[in-house]
């Protein structure tokens, strides 16, 4: 009751101020009638009674003051007064103003725009429930890298780890889809054990979850299909479900639909089809076969750690029993959310966001200094009001509010900026599935947003505030008109700040500029094949039709013959993957007449089966030895080829022709003599870093379900053949499908966009950063010469050249760019260093690089105090001098 | 000057508390009766009465309306609130224990 009068009373007081004013006078006017009246009874004059009223009453003006402030909110009146004043002050000075919030706009535009994609890569949740007790289980090898796992392990690991949770496990690989009568096309698809959607908390939108019973091999033909598959390719009817459909050729049932939400890109990224894996009798004793991908949900009981022990120790114990398919291999858990977003996400986005903390920076060093000047010209009204007694608060309040009410403009069209650069970037993120990744804005980034302003406000406008307080008020108010030059101290700090401005300038210069150069060094590497007149494609043979090698080898014949009957096709080739795009799982060889290797250290080569004329059609070249031809086949003895690498590594200076290896799977020991050796290829990839050990065999002596094909054109535009080619295909049998069907030259950029993105991104924060810097030296330089004009006065009256006075402004500047630059070449070694950690493909150091972006910062230093420098050269001293 | 009226408005406060306590008044009203209590012994500017009613009409104490006087001009009246009442209470019941301390060191010295 107490509280809601005075509540009612504090609006009154902040909404009706005038009535009350009014109504102050009134009662006091009231009071001093009564009193006169009063002192007219007593016998006095009416003048004199009212004289006597008034010094009864005391000091009206300072009474109404006190009453004043006993009503409250006579702070905030006093804010509102400086608001004004300082929108009015900002008002008188648009350049001043405009620049100020450009700046900031851009600054903190940049920054909250990277923190918006650190929130939507980073922080915000992947969408399963209670994400916090979901873990990605998985292996590393002897060598350290992560390894998939093999059937007959992960069913020993969910029938042993009961106290840790629930595990499931998928196995990634497309299958081709096709309705009855219809050819068949690819589909991003996962195989996943049962139980896998209630893991990750997901019930299907329409139809049902898979049973129990349909992870059994033989009842796993059920499909449950993503929302976009379904919209997309069944147009959203509800009638799709038990709709009958064929998966690699054998008929399957769609069962269910997932809600939208479960399709998240950072964690399994657009799947389409979810099939129950299925396992056969054979697969699940195999333990040599890695191929699935474990998720748990940890129960809520254990902690991570405990979690990690707990596999470790189940790690250890299958290295022990298992040591030719786990030797050396160790068991980890970590969360799912870290896993999804990836190695290479948080370096890659600290460093984004660092970047364009630089850009925010440099910004803020523009507005300080523009600020600093703005109150150093003020300074003598500064000294004046306070020599009549205004205090330091009174004094420092209208600029705190001057910059509080920029960098509020300023957020607000940073803002805009962060919104324009959100939808760029959504833009160019869209995959070549036309899956989209939205950075949108929520109320954390604008949280940022806010934040950022506020905090830059108060950085850069109180000191510049501060220094005006340290002034000395005789002197000030002595130096007259002088007063705005501002001492030493002040020019110190200006000097600093450019400084500073073209450190950071040059990191963000020389990272983008080594990014740029690294990618497009990327973009042109054929480490060991040619790319052009080059066309790839992936096809999966089902395994109804195909079942093993014998029809593999036969497909292989007839496709090659096929292909290569095309106009302009100079020759095709069939082949387990192609080296630059991607390596299959390594496999472990031991030596003919070598003693069999420890558990753990033996060879491992990364393995392809090619057709015969396939080092021809992707431009590997043969270094000794033979290539394969067709009468390497099941009937003859086995063969293999090797990069040069590989047998320098095992076998040095001995020419490796001859020697035999066996594949250390098979109990009994295959033999195959090593009959050529190639080039090395490496990856188009710049992630991935070089594959040491390459090992090719006849693909007719192992036939796998998963090919590339590769046909290179006789000088044809690659492009003009896709539709031949598919067409070629599914003639040889409805269910293959081509995917990613393209010439490898665009395959390659198109692997490398992402990298482009960031590129892009680079370069503008770049191009920001030096065009604000330079911004900054011409403000200073110009200032400078504007108070320097009646020294360079005297300098002309006493004969100095107008050469002279130009290069005396051109050396203060560059002199400034340059030490600035100094400092910034360790910090391009830093972040040169960063990205070559985070990008292990790519070069990252390069000397002419950095020597472009230095001179390249000089030039724009000299360009920047050439204008200044020019005018101080057209000074009149005559003119100036009288002026003083 | 301004130790002064700081010492005073704590009393001040009181005081107006009291002559309220009797029924509502103008501040003009509250003048009179202070002086007639105080037989005209309170010196004090009498403007620093309206300071002191604003301040505990924001606190709540007093509650404010404009009606006509006696003689038929509207003037502004104050009446003493429920809370306003208590605080009279506890100002008066702090004021006695510091007088009775005050003077029995007095007496006692």
């Amino acid at each position: 009751m107490n509280l809601l009068h005075r509540l009612a009373y504090r609006c009154r007081a902040l909404f009706q101020k005038d009535r009350l004013e009014r109504e102050m006078a009134e009662e006091m006017r009231f009071h001093l009638e009564q009193r006169a009246a009063d002192q007219v009874e007593d016998g006095l004059a009416a003048d004199a009674a009212r004289c006597a009223a008034l010094r009864r009453f005391g000091n009206v003006g300072r009474i109404e003051e006190q009453a004043r402030e006993s009503r409250g909110w006579t702070r905030l009146e006093h804010f509102g007064k400086d608001v004004r004043l300082g929108l009015r002050s900002l008002w008188k000075s648009p350049g001043f103003s405009l620049l100020a919030i450009v700046t900031l706009g851009l600054g903190i535009g940049a920054n909250t725009a990277m923190f918006s994609v650190l929130n939507t890569i980073m922080l915000k949740p992947l969408p399963y429930a209670d994400g916090d007790h979901l873990d990605e289980i998985y292996r590393t090898n002897a060598q350290g890298a992560e390894t998939q796992i093999s059937p007959a392990d992960f069913l020993d690991l969910t029938a042993e780890m009961n106290g840790y949770g629930r595990i499931v496990a998928y196995a990634r690989g497309d299958m081709s889809l096709a309705e009855p009568g219809q050819p068949a096309e690819m589909a991003r698809s996962i195989r996943v054990s049962s139980d896998f959607f209630s893991v990750l908390g997901i019930a299907p939108q329409l139809g049902r979850d898979f049973k129990p019973a349909e992870a059994q091999h033989g009842n796993h033909r059920v499909l449950v299909i993503s929302q976009r598959y379904w919209l997309n390719r069944f147009g959203g009817r509800a009638d799709v479900i038990g709709h009958p459909v064929r998966i690699d050729g054998e008929t399957h049932e769609i069962i269910g639909v997932l809600p939208a939400s479960f399709n998240d890109w950072r964690h399994l990224g657009s799947v389409d089809l979810f099939r129950p894996v299925g396992l056969t009798k054979e697969e699940a004793v195999d333990r040599r076969t890695a191929m699935l991908e474990l998720i748990g949900r940890r129960s809520p009981a254990l902690a991570r750690t405990q979690a990690d022990g707990l596999l470790a120790n189940f790690g250890k114990r299958l290295a022990a029993e298992f040591p030719e398919a786990n030797a050396g291999s160790t068991w980890h858990v970590g969360a799912l959310h870290d896993v999804a977003v990836g190695k290479s996400g948080p370096p890659t986005l600290a460093m984004l966001i660092g970047l364009s903390g630089f850009v925010l920076l440099i910004a803020c060093s523009n507005l300080a200094n523009l600020l600093l000047a703005r109150t150093m010209a003020r300074a003598r009204e500064f000294a004046v009001r306070s020599a009549i007694g205004a205090s330091r608060l009174q004094l420092l309040r209208p600029l705190v509010v001057e910059s509080l009410l920029l960098a509020l403009a300023g957020g607000l069209a940073a803002i805009f900026v962060a919104v324009w650069f959100t939808q760029w970037l959504t833009g160019r993120s869209t995959g070549d599935n036309g899956e989209v990744v939205r950075f949108a804005l929520d109320w954390s980034v604008l949280g940022w947003a806010f934040a950022a302003s506020v905090l830059t406000a108060v950085a850069f406008g109180i000191a510049p505030a501060l220094f005006a307080m340290r002034l000395d008020l005789n002197r000030t108010l002595k130096s007259g008109a002088r007063g705005s030059t501002g001492g030493p101290v002040q020019h110190r700090v200006r000097q600093v700040l450019i400084i500073g401005q073209f450190a950071l300038a040059m990191v963000l210069l020389a990272g983008a500029a080594l990014f740029v150069r690294g990618l497009a060094d990327l973009n042109n590497r054929r480490a060991g094949w040619e790319s052009d007149n080059l066309i790839a494609g992936t096809i999966l043979l089902p395994a109804t039709s195909y079942p093993g090698t014998r029809e593999i080898a036969a497909f292989q014949r007839l496709t090659v013959e096929r292909l290569e009957t095309l106009p302009g096709v100079r020759s095709a080739s069939l082949s387990y993957t192609m080296p630059f795009f991607g390596l299959s799982a390594p496999r472990k060889y031991r030596i003919e007449g070598r003693a069999t290797p420890k558990p753990g250290e033996e060879p491992s080569a990364a393995i392809n089966g090619v057709s015969p004329r396939y080092f021809e059609t992707v431009g590997t070249r043969l270094l000794q030895g033979r290539v394969f031809s067709d009468s390497d086949n099941l009937a003859s003895r086995k063969v293999f080829i090797i990069s040069q690498a590989m047998a320098a590594a095992l076998f040095g200076a001995e020419s490796p022709l001859g020697r035999r290896l066996a594949h250390l799977g098979s109990d009994e020991p295959e033999w195959g003599e090593v009959v050529g050796v190639v080039a090395d290829v490496q990856s188009v990839y710049p992630e991935r870093g070089p594959v040491t050990n390459q090992l090719y065999q006849p693909l007719a002596q192992e036939g796998w379900p998963m090919n590339e094909i590769a046909v290179r054109t006789n000088g044809v535009d690659p492009s003009t053949l896709v539709h031949a080619i598919s067409a070629t295909m599914t003639a040889l049998h409805p269910d293959l499908p081509v995917r990613r069907l393209q010439p490898a030259d665009e395959r390659i950029s198109r692997a490398n966009y992402q990298l482009g993105v960031l590129r892009d991104m680079l370069s503008t924060f770049a191009l920001l950063g030096l065009g604000l810097a330079s911004l900054g030296i011409y403000g200073v330089i110009a200032r400078t010469v504007a108070q320097r004009s009646g020294e360079f006065s005297i300098r002309l009256a006493l004969g100095a050249q107008v050469r002279d006075i130009t290069r005396l402004v051109l050396a203060s500047g560059v002199r400034l760019a340059l030490i600035g630059s100094a400092l910034g070449l360790l910090g391009a070694v830093g972040i040169s260093r960063l990205l070559a950690s985070a990008y292990p493909g790519m070069r990252m150091d390069s000397p002419p690089v950095i020597l472009g972006v230095t001179l390249l910062l000089v030039a724009v230093a000299l360009i920047a105090c050439y204008l200044p420098a020019r005018r101080a050269a057209g000074i009149n001293p005559i003119e100036s001098l009288r002026a003083e | 000057m301004a130790q002064k009226s700081d010492l005073l408005q704590g009393s001040l406060d009181m005081l107006v508390l009291r002559v309220l306590s009797r029924g509502e008044l103008h501040g003009w009203g509250v003048t009179q009766k202070l002086e007639q209590l105080s037989r005209s012994a309170l010196q004090v500017d009498e403007g620093s009465l309206y300071p002191a009613l604003y301040r505990m009409e924001a606190k709540g104490w007093l509650r404010s309306e404009w009606k006509m006087t006696e003689n038929n001009r509207s003037a502004k009246f104050y009446t003493l609130t429920r809370p306003g009442r208590t605080q009279l209470e506890a100002a008066q019941e702090s004021w006695e224990r510091m007088t009775g301390i005050v003077a029995l060191v007095m007496q006692g010295a």
